[in-house]
């Protein structure tokens, strides 16, 4: 599965680097980058977290 | 297929406001979606139809967040009552400057007030926590950061708190306050970039006006959001804090042992008790909801405080716990219209959180005095008969 942003929705609230330290992080300058984009069933856990605490639903699996 | 079931409950009725939690569990035990009478309004009660219906922006437009017609359209063309893709471009404007990034800088100076505030009070060993710690402290940040000073300064909490009024149905509350929402109104459709403070986030509005950044003539809207939106809910968490802190002294000590639960500590108050107490949404076409259909057109109430307690969710609902940690908690809304001022509203209740559980070890609180208010939940004196400190 693939995790995708939606880069203008994001505003930075880093709660879904909380949830998904291993995925994701925001940068010195709060922008959030994702490390890994294609990840495997077995992060589905992980993935399904980041993206159920994006508070604007900034974060989408396809 | 079918309709929803219905009640003769009135959502805003003063021992409703009051005390919702049981009318919740009532509610929510007779379907995701019921149909209030008296209202006339479809209620969302469990946590999963609420969540779908504020990510679903299509069907649940925000043109009518409001439960009387004056409201909805004073609010027209704002962020808060429009739906994608205008929505998109005023949200972006609107949280330019309230954004974590954004607000990176500030956290050293609100957790210094916060921790400066906290000392005096503990110091002073009685005080009454909603005015002395409730209203002072975000009115103090919001104010300084957004640039008020002078009478707008003295007006904030007043403004606020109506601004919030308003939203409810045409009652006499409502109606009490339209004068004095119109004051703030007026007055953010006056003010200049000279009215606020040097180097405030509110000039820095006007700035980007003046550049083109912010379309012409709409800085003055969004210092009124932030303001309308933002002050009154801050005051009912961090009062919440406090209550709940005094009322659940073992809670406290986890925090004090670990601090690392700060943050959960906050989501938990959140949960707990929601500040806001119904917003509304009006539906764009018929919405089936667990086999009983919204029809188009329908004025739905969202009922944050009901989701949160909502078992099916949340196991053991009505126990506050603070390492529970519920960070998919209601009560910021969810999804395009999710609290744009949470990043600053998390500032501020994590530090007055830090600064207590350091500071006290137990907090005396009196019996919590309530007045019935149509959106926001709150208490309005809380009095702490004693401060044992740390
Ligand atoms: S939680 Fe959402 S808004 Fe926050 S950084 Fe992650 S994607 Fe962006």
């Amino acid at each position: 599965m693939k995790i995708v942003l939606d880069r203008p929705r994001c505003e930075g609230h880093g709660l879904c680097e909380e949830a998904a330290p291993q995925l994701m992080h925001l940068d010195d300058d709060g922008e959030l980058v994702l490390d890994r984009e294609q990840v495997d069933e077995a992060d589905a856990a992980l993935v399904n977290a980041a993206v159920r605490v994006c508070p604007v639903a900034a974060l989408r699996i396809v | 297929m079918t309709t929803p079931p219905t009640s003769d409950i009135d959502l805003f009725a003063d021992g409703v406001v009051l005390d919702p939690y049981p009318v919740y569990a009532e509610l929510r035990e007779q379907g995701p979606v019921v149909r209030l009478r008296k209202n006339d309004v479809h209620v969302l009660t469990r946590y999963d139809a609420i969540r779908d219906a504020l990510a679903d922006w299509e069907s649940f437009s925000s043109a009518s967040i409001g439960f009387n017609p004056m409201t909805n359209e004073a609010l027209a063309g704002t962020s808060l009552a429009s739906d994608p893709p205008m929505h998109t471009q005023l949200r972006a404007t609107l949280t330019e400057n309230l954004s974590p990034r954004a607000l990176r800088g500030l956290k050293g100076r609100i957790e210094v007030k916060a921790d400066a505030l906290v000392a005096e009070l503990v110091e002073k060993g009685t005080f009454e926590a909603i005015d002395a710690l409730a209203r002072a402290f975000p009115l103090e940040v919001v104010a300084d950061l957004i640039g008020f000073t002078g009478h707008v300064r003295d007006n904030m909490l007043r403004w606020g708190q109506a601004a919030m009024q308003v939203i409810g149905p045409m009652n006499q509350r409502t109606a009490e306050s339209f004068p004095i929402a119109g004051e703030l109104y007026s007055w953010c459709s006056q003010v200049r970039a000279t009215d606020l403070t040097e180097g405030s986030v509110g000039r820095g509005i006007f700035d980007a006006e003046a550049r083109g950044t912010v379309p012409p003539n709409t800085a003055g809207h969004i210092i009124h959001q932030y303001l309308g939106a933002g002050v009154d809910t801050t005051v009912a968490a961090i009062g919440n804090i406090v209550a709940l802190f005094g009322s659940h002294p073992d809670q406290l000590d986890l925090i004090r042992q670990d601090p690392s639960l700060v943050p959960a500590a906050f989501n938990e108050v959140l949960r707990f008790w929601a500040p806001v107490h119904a917003w509304g949404r009006r539906t764009t076409k018929d919405v089936d909801i667990d086999g009983a259909v919204i029809p188009a057109g329908a004025q739905v109430a969202i009922l944050f405080g009901a989701g949160n307690r909502d078992p099916r969710h949340y196991e053991n609902p009505d126990a506050f716990l603070v390492e529970r940690n519920p960070i998919d908690h209601l009560s910021f809304g969810y999804g395009p219209h999710g609290c744009a001022g949470q990043g600053l509203a998390r500032l501020e209740a994590h530090a007055v959180i830090e600064a207590l559980s350091r500071r006290v070890k137990r907090l005396v609180v009196g019996p919590e005095v309530r007045v019935p208010s149509n959106i926001t939940r709150s208490i309005e004196e809380l009095p702490v008969l004693e401060v044992i400190p740390a």
